[in-house]
């Protein structure tokens, strides 16, 4: 069962992990002020918990899951050099430069 | 932040270490108030009797029964950093062989939400009033005085005192048993 977990896609590039960094961090300090001035007014610091934890909730949402907007860049990899005997002792200079290195 | 775990744990971690930097926010707005307000104690009924008293040291001690009255409006002292009050009614006085002593006679729980204008009355005394000796019989000055202990959200928990308190005196006799 843990095969199907790890075959759902769930990568995004660099530009959409700074993005989806800067929305939760921007999403949860907004609700804790909301939450503060809040539970300041009416005396309850309950309701300044319940605040956070819908603004934790609403960024779990928006930044977990792999929506589109944070595959806007995806890395740009080179061709795939075809693999032969021949090719591979003819020129060992040029596949260091040329591996391809994926990351998960 | 490459991966789902990995997001949602510096995503759990940032909110975690916001809600702290929130509940000390909680304390400094009420870290310095004074949590004092004005106390009316009346006693109705005072009365004296000297019996055995098995957990002190010598034969016979005394022992004082208290019916009082006590009236307190503790809204103020209720705020957004409060969760309970621990009310207790303190008898204090001196002896020729004890300088000071203070006595609890009666406590009560105040949570936040339930009544708290505070309006008893004919109200005796939860816990016995023993001496170390004999020290209450005809004894001129007890001072009875209400105070409270505040149980906070977050930050110290002080003992404070309540404005007012109700000096009483013990009669010069023992009360006898009673005959049927």
């Amino acid at each position: 069962m843990l095969s199907m977990f790890k075959s759902i896609p769930t990568h995004m590039d660099y530009k959409g992990q700074k993005l989806a960094e800067q929305i939760f961090q921007g999403i949860i300090l907004v609700s804790a002020v909301i939450g503060f001035i809040y539970g300041l007014f009416i005396q309850q610091f309950g309701w300044t918990v319940y605040i956070m934890l819908a603004g934790f909730t609403v960024s779990c949402l928006l930044t977990l899951p792999p929506w589109p907007m944070y595959r806007k860049n995806p890395l740009s990899w080179q061709p795939a050099m075809p693999e032969t005997p021949g090719e591979n002792r003819e020129k060992p200079q040029e596949n260091p430069s040329q591996k391809k290195k994926k990351h998960k | 932040m490459n991966t789902v775990l990995s997001r949602a744990n510096s995503l759990f971690a940032f909110s975690l270490s916001v809600m702290a930097a929130l509940t000390f926010g909680c304390f400094i707005t009420t870290a310095f108030k004074d949590r004092s307000v004005p106390v009316d104690i009346h006693v109705s009924k005072v009365m004296l009797k000297n019996v055995d008293d098995f957990t002190g040291p010598r034969e016979r001690s005394d022992l004082g029964f208290v019916t009082f009255d006590l009236s307190a409006n503790l809204q103020p002292i209720f705020d957004w950093n409060v969760k309970e009050l621990f009310l207790y009614l303190t008898a204090e006085y001196s002896t020729k062989s004890n300088a000071l002593n203070q006595v609890v006679l009666w406590d009560k729980i105040v949570l936040r939400g339930d009544n708290n204008k505070l309006n008893l009355k004919e109200v005796k005394s939860k816990y016995f009033f023993f001496d170390d000796g004999n020290g209450l019989r005809a004894n001129k000055n007890i001072t009875l005085t209400l105070s409270w202990n505040v149980v906070p959200n977050a930050g110290i928990l002080p003992l404070v005192m309540g404005s007012g308190h109700k000096s009483l005196a013990f009669p010069e006799s023992y009360e006898t048993a009673k005959s049927y």
